[in-house]
């Protein structure tokens, strides 16, 4: 008979054992060093929803089709206007048309040769489109054509497109639409286009194209052997999409990730002291606001079950009186831990020139809110109560986003602020598309009211300020209108800013713009977010933030950016007489991967490469259970075996 | 085992996942928020692409009887439709990419969990009252009431972002191309060992308290106290006498939890960024994907159906009672 002692420690080895038999190959496993590439990673937190840059609605969407693709004219370090898929261009003396030199020899990443005839496909479609009163997939692209005033477009021979303009503006060289390959493309209308199925392997002029998208997981970019410019020193560039920002933080610290987009301020903190990481504290090009409904204001129309619950909205006196109830520097240190800037004017400061500070600006003082209240006719009652001029308690509604958790937040100081005029607040919560649902009027269909009071939402804009613009036109009501404000007179000076001539000219109608929204307090603009980014400098150097003065790396305008990044590993730190030897050095186009690679082994990729995968899963389940048969076996045989002579 | 039992079993397993199919239906539905795909804020879209798009999806027909219709019908045909998120691919597809990863990570948990549980309840049930069961009953219930966050986002910070011995997140290094199956599968297992030691951790505790309940009460029996007359080794009393009757409950409890496997642990996968069915729940219910959500919670329904009715037989096996 056997002690139990040795039965347990028999036991207690064969468990050991089977730890050390998992732990051990795992620790084994090579750190992360896959070959001599050198790869990019950056971390975001936002998913990728669509390679087709017509149909993406997100930043990181335009991130993918811009590395992929050129601009014809790209956006410099300060977003001015720079060489992309042409290199020169000059206006007719007349200012209504603009002759482009595309770049001579320049290819796409397939080989074919690049040429205007390209160009005028891609600037076509959306010619075509505007004409038809009509957009190209998602519409985010070619407005900026519209805006410009183009009509027509025209290639009179592989390294000229010409394109005419209704007006002498210089918008046109800060159009956000993409080249695409009229080889691969060049069947398809400006409908069929903003449906089609963009599948990676794509084809492309940009300084990397895309060659793998693993939905929610990661999008893998090859350097473009035949980019016409200097080639940055990445040989991939990996973008990773992280569920947990707090998981992405972790990986920026082991150094799995170069680049981390949005972590909070909290971990933007923390990360601040890290060593090898830089932090950087961007300008968001967008604002998070109070949007008032303030529906019939200029036409007196009502919403049957629909509309704002009091006419009070629609009395730019009473919004006013609101703004001086809301201390914007507590939010932003509060809310923000600081990052972020009070917000005013409709066009945000990152968009430099263009921005103004109000001629009258609002400041945090509740016993002046009240005075102003009183003075403008909305009375307290007997129980503290504020009163509209119908002599009904007024209850704001609130609706928000569930996309951050600052906007709750917001929603919180506001209530208490609003408060204590005597004005009930009620927040709710939606989906962003239910909220942009709820805030759509009959104007956009017959099943929608605009019932809400006050939507707290946010935009984002171009590097044009018209984007940001044009939600005040009295044509957004029934589209992106969320304030369901018309005023004619903005609208005059929207048209006639578009088609100044000098950006002094431009520059003084803005400003009134702007002063105007913010007078008649149609938003109260709460802050300008900022956009916290933080990044490694052990494996690359050169990183460098667009625009310079208060922009972030990446994720922002065109893909110069990733060009100008070099390889920290390569330069020898602290002896300068070691010159850059070998390392994983990439000599700019030497190292490079043949184009658009297919998928690589141990990734599905779209092609149904999965198969090697699951026959490794399967191949390990069946390892597991058949050790796990074999143990429960023996442990069974011993069982009957044993206890009877025992017993 | 009466053909009888095993029919009546059979029909009551159909029965509920037919009654699943018309949950899954409805459910959704009943949630608030919206699938639309079309950004309703986007100032360039009209109110006519608007209604293009939801007649895309169907979602312009009544909800009763035509889109429960076309649903029921599509699902018995083995047809779930297409992911609205996902690019428009199907379903089947969408899920079948998470399955694997999922199987693999959870299967592997419960495994060890089951193990190591098991047998740390039956030793401390055995060993009631003394030191090792205070240590191992007082680990046990703590990693029982602990998420997997709280487990998961400490071992991230000390083996990845510390010692950096395992890499934070995600099933293999993102974008990585391998050499050959062996450098496949060193990448696989540096990435599965946290979240697997997460997971085993958090289930451990439960299967540890029911055994330890379990053989607590069977200590009590009187054929113990017989074996003890007869002067058996108590590690032998253990095992051939206390343990196998003290399994019956585990094995309705390991049976529910294997029916559990697919449907991912969710909090887990998203502090590793792990690419299962757990995390595609989130992403789905997030932008309301009703197609990929009711092909998930069909998966799951029928797994738990099946793994119900797998225990139930077995069940029968071992205890003829029921039977009856």
């Amino acid at each position: 008979m056997r002690a139990p002692v040795s039965h347990r420690f028999v036991r207690l080895l064969a468990a050991l054992g089977l730890a050390g038999a998992l732990l051990l190959p795992a620790l084994a496993a090579p750190a992360r060093a896959a070959g001599e590439k050198l790869v990019l990673r950056v971390g975001t937190t936002q998913d990728l929803d669509s390679i087709n840059p017509y149909q993406t609605l997100l930043v990181t969407g335009y991130e993918a089709f811009e590395l992929t693709y050129n601009l014809l004219v790209d956006f410099g370090p300060d977003l001015e206007p720079i060489p992309g898929f042409a290199d020169k261009w000059e206006r007719a003396a007349d200012g209504k048309s603009w002759k482009f030199h595309i770049r001579t020899g320049m290819k796409w990443s397939d080989g074919t040769p690049a040429t205007a005839q390209d160009a005028c496909y891609s600037w076509g479609l959306a010619v075509v489109a505007i004409k038809a009163d009509a957009h190209i997939g998602a519409g985010y692209l070619d407005p900026g054509l519209k805006d410009a005033g183009v009509t027509k477009v025209e290639c009179p021979d592989d390294q000229t497109m010409i394109a005419y303009t209704t007006d002498a503006s210089d918008r046109i060289l800060q159009t956000y639409l993409t080249i695409i390959p009229r080889h691969i493309w060049g069947a398809k209308d400006y409908k069929a286009i903003g449906e089609a199925k963009f599948e990676a392997p794509l084809v492309g002029t940009g300084p990397y194209t895309l060659a793998e998208w693993k939905t929610s997981q990661y999008a893998r970019f090859v350097r473009n052997p035949n980019y016409w410019g200097k080639q940055g020193a990445a040989d991939e560039v990996v973008i990773q999409f992280f569920k947990s920002a707090d998981t992405m933080v972790q990986a920026l610290k082991a150094g799995e990730i170069d680049y981390a987009r949005g972590p909070n301020a909290d971990q933007l903190k923390a990360l601040q002291n890290q060593p090898n990481v830089k932090t950087v504290v961007g300008s968001a090009n967008g604002w998070t606001q109070l949007a008032f409904n303030g529906y019939g204001a200029s036409n007196g129309k009502t919403i049957k079950g629909g509309g704002p619950s009091t006419k009070a909205l629609l009395d730019p006196a009473f919004r006013d009186a609101l703004g001086y109830a809301v201390d914007k520097k507590v939010l932003v240190d509060r809310v923000l831990g600081g990052f972020g800037d009070v917000g005013n004017t409709i066009v945000p400061p990152v968009l430099g020139q263009w921005h103004v500070e109000p001629d009258h600006p609002r400041t945090f003082d509740i016993e002046l809110a009240k005075q102003k209240l009183d003075a403008a006719g909305y009375k307290l009652d007997g129980e503290g109560r504020r009163l509209d001029k119908e002599g009904k308690p007024i209850s704001l509604r609130v609706f928000l986003p569930d996309t951050n958790d600052s906007d709750p937040k917001v929603a919180q100081f506001v209530k208490d602020w609003y408060g204590q005029l005597g004005v009930k607040v009620t927040t709710q919560v939606r989906d962003s598309a239910t909220l942009g649902n709820i805030v759509l009027p009959p104007e956009a269909g017959k099943d929608y009211t605009a019932n809400y009071d006050i939507e707290l939402w946010g935009w984002a804009g171009n590097p044009d300020p018209n984007a940001l613009l044009q939600i005040f036109k009295c044509d957004a009501i029934g589209s992106s209108s969320d304030s369901q404000y018309c005023n004619p007179e903005f609208d005059k000076m929207y048209e006639a800013q578009t088609a100044a001539t000098t950006a002094a000219e431009r520059k003084t109608i803005l400003a009134t713009m702007q002063n105007l929204i913010y007078d008649q307090a149609v938003y109260d603009i709460l802050y300008y977010d900022a956009n916290l980014v933080a990044y490694r400098t052990d494996r690359f150097g050169g990183w460098q933030n667009q625009p310079t003065a208060n922009g972030t790396p990446l994720f922002s305008y065109g893909s110069i950016n990733y060009t100008l990044l070099t390889d920290a590993t390569a330069v020898p730190s602290p002896t300068p007489t070691v010159s850059s030897t070998p390392a994983p050095s990439p000599v700019p186009g030497s190292s490079a991967t043949p184009a658009p690679t297919p998928v690589p082994s141990g990734s599905g990729g779209t092609g149904g490469g999965g198969g090697d995968n699951t026959a490794l899963y399967v191949g390990i389940l069946v390892a597991v259970l058949a050790a796990a048969g074999v143990g429960l076996a023996l442990v069974m045989r011993r069982r009957k075996g044993t206890p009877r002579e025992e017993e | 085992m009466s053909a009888r039992y095993l029919a009546r079993q059979s029909a009551q397993a159909i029965f509920t996942i037919l009654m699943i199919v018309l949950l899954n239906f409805l459910l959704f539905r009943m949630m608030p928020g919206s699938p639309d795909r079309v950004n309703p804020r986007n100032p360039n879209v009209t109110a006519e692409q608007r209604e293009a798009a939801k007649a895309r999806w169907g979602l312009d027909q009544p909800l009763i009887p035509d889109q429960l219709v076309a649903f029921v019908g599509s699902t018995l045909q083995g047809d779930l439709g297409y992911s609205m998120k996902f690019q428009g691919q199907p379903v089947l597809k969408v899920i079948g990419d998470r399955f694997m990863p999922t199987v693999l990570l959870i299967g592997l948990a419960e495994l060890i969990a089951i193990v190591l549980g098991l047998a740390l309840g039956a030793y401390t049930g055995w060993r009631r009252g003394g030191m090792a069961d205070r240590i191992g009953n007082g680990l046990s219930l703590i990693l029982y009431s602990m998420p997997y966050f709280v487990i998961g986002m400490p071992l991230i910070i000390i083996f990845a972002a510390g010692l950096g011995w395992f890499p934070t997140s995600g099933m293999l290094t993102a974008g990585a191309s391998y050499a050959g199956p062996g450098q496949f599968l060193a990448d696989l297992l540096a990435h599965l060992v946290l979240p697997l030691a997460t997971i085993s951790l958090g289930l451990i505790g439960g299967y540890s308290i029911l055994m330890r309940s379990s053989i607590t009460e069977t200590r009590a029996e009187d054929y113990i106290a017989t074996a003890r007359a007869k002067g058996l080794p108590d590690g032998k009393i253990l095992r051939s006498h206390a343990i196998p009757n003290a399994l019956l409950p585990a094995v309705t409890l390991i049976a529910i939890n294997l029916g559990y496997v697919v449907g991912g642990a969710i909090t887990a996968e998203i502090v590793f960024n792990w690419p299962g069915l757990g995390t595609l729940t989130v992403d789905a219910l997030n932008s309301r994907d009703y197609p990929v959500l009711q092909g998930i919670f069909l998966l799951l329904g029928v797994s738990v159906v099946l793994a119900n009715f797998v225990a139930d037989i077995v069940y029968g096996y071992l205890d003829p009672r029921v039977r009856q």
